[in-house]
């Protein structure tokens, strides 16, 4: 795969993006871009329109920086850099009135994560005729970790960029087989079906509990005796890390956002490929039934059923301790008590409602006052953890396997955790 | 099995640079061009991609880029150039009802069949079929029949292709990627049908 085209990292380019919106000589550029966020907040969210407004958006404004007098004799490369900066701004501001915006999507999202959650329990790579010197532990493992990075951005640049980093991983994985193995390269036949599989691995709502874990043993390391300011700063800023990587994969909703807010310019050539192939992975996943894997049909059903009623065991063993914590259960959950499994599973996290109002909260808002509440929320999260955990654990009665068997429990910190938790914002008054 | 190695003939019409990314209007003298391979598994799509990009037929050799997304720039006489970004599809059947998602917005479909095989020649015809239906409905679409080295085994008449093609409004070439048989000119005929985007 080619070498990314930018040669600045994605942070430079940003801070540089906010440099020269503070200058005066921005003030033009700064209006249209604060009146286009805030316009937002007077329509309802409808993902097409919302997509296509923004896209004319970036066009104007790529049309105006060409032309302003800051970007006189400006290189190519510096004008797209600016419009990397614009798309990030824009979208990182817009986010939470666009990603997983309508109530489709949502359920989508948690349709597709619930399926993943009954596969999780049986598939193997041979059920996708992946070939024996495909199977890679390592690769995959580092494969899914890239994927999963997804949710700790907001910029469509940076989360296609995750989904080009798992596509290369795959890749080496199957040029290192070429060359050492002999084994003859297949093209797209060799690629797909551990995409889908890293995919499957990469998405299991149980995933994130390892993750809420590795992070809750963090936090206890830091253990809240933080007199400064500094400190204080830090563990909220790990608490809100936690509370994020607590949702549940939104494998649809990150699809989408990428497809309607990437730069339609920078969405082509290999970076659509790509991304194509996990819309395509995704596609798999939803239609998937006996017919599509190496399988018998009645065995499918039945490690299918299986898994269902695992998932209803984990559901009744931690409800009666959720719901002594006055836990809010989703009313669909409660309607159709068979059906909802993710929303129990997750109770509540994954709502950014009044119960976890640190939700859409940026780190630069929070004031040390903040604290007692957050560690309040913190106990919380963790009491709740601690009964999933328990449930979970109880669950061994059940013949099927441990889903997901993942060991190693090295923390999940994003390289460049700019995408979260550092509050952006043009400054300036005017 | 697999394909065994044999020297690549011809290394001209290939530009030493890379081309530069081109966001916005279409330039009409360095084109850049989605194509789509379609065809049953197993028909050689892999390898022509292989032997038209890198010059080889032998896949296990050191290689450096991705093996489904391969991109190639062709010049062409009027020194106008051509990047074909080539889209490998996935050819087992459990992956077919995935295909729109890769073709979709395609420039060119390159559909390929195996003239050993007659079976492959109908799965062509089935992608033809869908690509009239549901592709772009300027889509250039070129019909190969492939493995042409292989005259003693072969089953699907040429005739047959050249006729199926014609009836479709195709280009028809038969190639073979093991001795590198008219790989080039696929992909020269193919530019040379493209439709140009009007000169500013
Ligand atoms: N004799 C001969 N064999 C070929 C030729 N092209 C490909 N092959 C052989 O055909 C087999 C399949 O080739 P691939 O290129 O992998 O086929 P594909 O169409 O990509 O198949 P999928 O990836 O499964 O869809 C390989 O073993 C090649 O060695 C050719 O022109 N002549
Ligand atoms: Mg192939």
């Amino acid at each position: 795969m080619e070498a990314p085209a930018a040669a600045a990292s994605p942070s430079v380019t940003f801070y540089d993006f906010l440099d020269r919106m503070r200058n005066p000589a921005s003030l033009d550029l700064v209006r249209s871009i604060k009146s286009f966020i805030v316009s937002f907040s007077f329509y309802t969210a409808n993902p097409e329109n919302d997509g296509k407004r923004v896209q004319e958006f970036f066009l104007t404004m790529e049309a105006a920086i060409g032309e302003h007098p800051l970007w006189a004799g400006a290189t190519d490369e510096e004008i797209d850099s600016a419009l990397e900066g614009l798309e990030k701004y824009v979208m990182t501001k817009l986010f939470s009135r666009t990603f997983a915006s309508v109530p489709e999507d949502s359920k989508i999202d948690r349709e597709i994560s619930e399926k993943i959650g009954l596969l999780q329990t049986f598939l193997k790579p041979e059920h996708l005729d992946i070939p024996a010197v495909l199977r890679n532990e390592a690769s995959w493992l580092l494969a899914e970790k890239e994927l999963q990075k997804i949710n700790s951005f907001k910029a469509p640049r940076e989360k296609l960029s995750c989904i080009m980093s798992c596509c290369r991983v795959i890749n080496n994985l199957l040029l290192n087989a070429s060359m050492s193995e002999n084994h003859v390269l297949a093209g797209l036949d060799d690629f797909l079906p551990v995409l889908i599989y890293v995919t499957i691995k990469a998405s299991s709502p149980w995933i994130f509990l390892h993750h809420l874990f590795d992070h809750i043993s963090d936090l206890d390391v830091v253990h809240f005796q933080m007199k400064k300011q500094a400190e204080a700063m830090f563990v909220m800023e790990r608490i809100r890390f936690v509370l994020l990587m607590a949702n549940p994969p939104q494998l649809h909703s990150n699809l989408k956002f990428i497809q309607l807010y990437r730069r339609q310019a920078k969405l082509v050539s290999e970076a659509a490929y790509y991304f194509t192939n996990l819309v395509s992975a995704k596609t798999f996943v939803v239609d998937l039934s006996a017919k599509s894997l190496s399988m018998d049909e009645i065995k499918f059903e039945e490690s299918m059923q299986a898994a269902r009623l695992t998932n209803i065991a984990t559901q009744i063993e931690a409800s009666p301790t959720l719901q002594g914590q006055t836990i809010p259960i989703p009313p669909t959950a409660m309607h159709d008590k068979n059906k909802d499994i993710s929303d129990l599973q997750m109770p509540s996290i994954g709502i950014g409602g009044s119960n976890y109002p640190y939700m859409d909260a940026e780190a630069g808002e929070l004031t040390v006052g903040d604290v007692e509440r957050l560690l309040g929320l913190y106990k919380d999260v963790v009491t709740k953890y601690r009964s999933l955990c328990t449930a979970v654990r109880h669950l061994s009665v059940s013949k099927t396997e441990p889903p997901v068997p993942h060991s190693e429990g090295t923390s999940f910190l994003p390289k460049q955790p700019e995408g979260i938790n550092t509050k952006i914002d043009i400054q300036r008054e005017d | 099995m697999g394909c065994s190695s044999s020297l690549p003939d011809r290394t001209s019409g290939r530009l030493a640079g890379p081309n530069i990314e081109n966001g916005g209007a279409p330039d009409p003298k360095n084109l850049r061009v989605k194509l789509v391979l379609l065809g049953d598994s197993g028909v050689g799509k892999s390898c022509i991609v292989l032997r038209f990009v890198r010059g080889q037929f032998d896949p296990t050799s050191k290689v450096t880029v991705g093996a489904s997304f391969l991109s190639q720039t062709i010049a062409l006489q009027d020194s106008t150039t051509v990047k074909f970004e080539i889209w490998d599809t996935a050819g087992q059947e459990r992956y077919a009802a995935l295909a729109p998602l890769y073709y979709r917005g395609a420039a060119v479909a390159v559909v390929v069949y195996d003239i050993t095989s007659p079976d492959s020649f109908t799965k062509a015809q089935y992608w033809v079929k869908e690509l009239q239906k549901h592709g772009n409905p300027d889509i250039v679409m070129a019909l190969v029949g492939n493995k042409a080295d292989l005259q003693e085994k072969r089953e699907v008449p040429v005739q047959d292709g050249i006729d199926y093609a014609e009836k479709n409004g195709m280009f028809f070439i038969e190639t073979s990627a093991k001795t590198a048989d008219n790989i080039n000119q696929l992909f020269e005929e193919i530019a040379k049908r493209l439709p140009r985007p009007p000169s500013s």
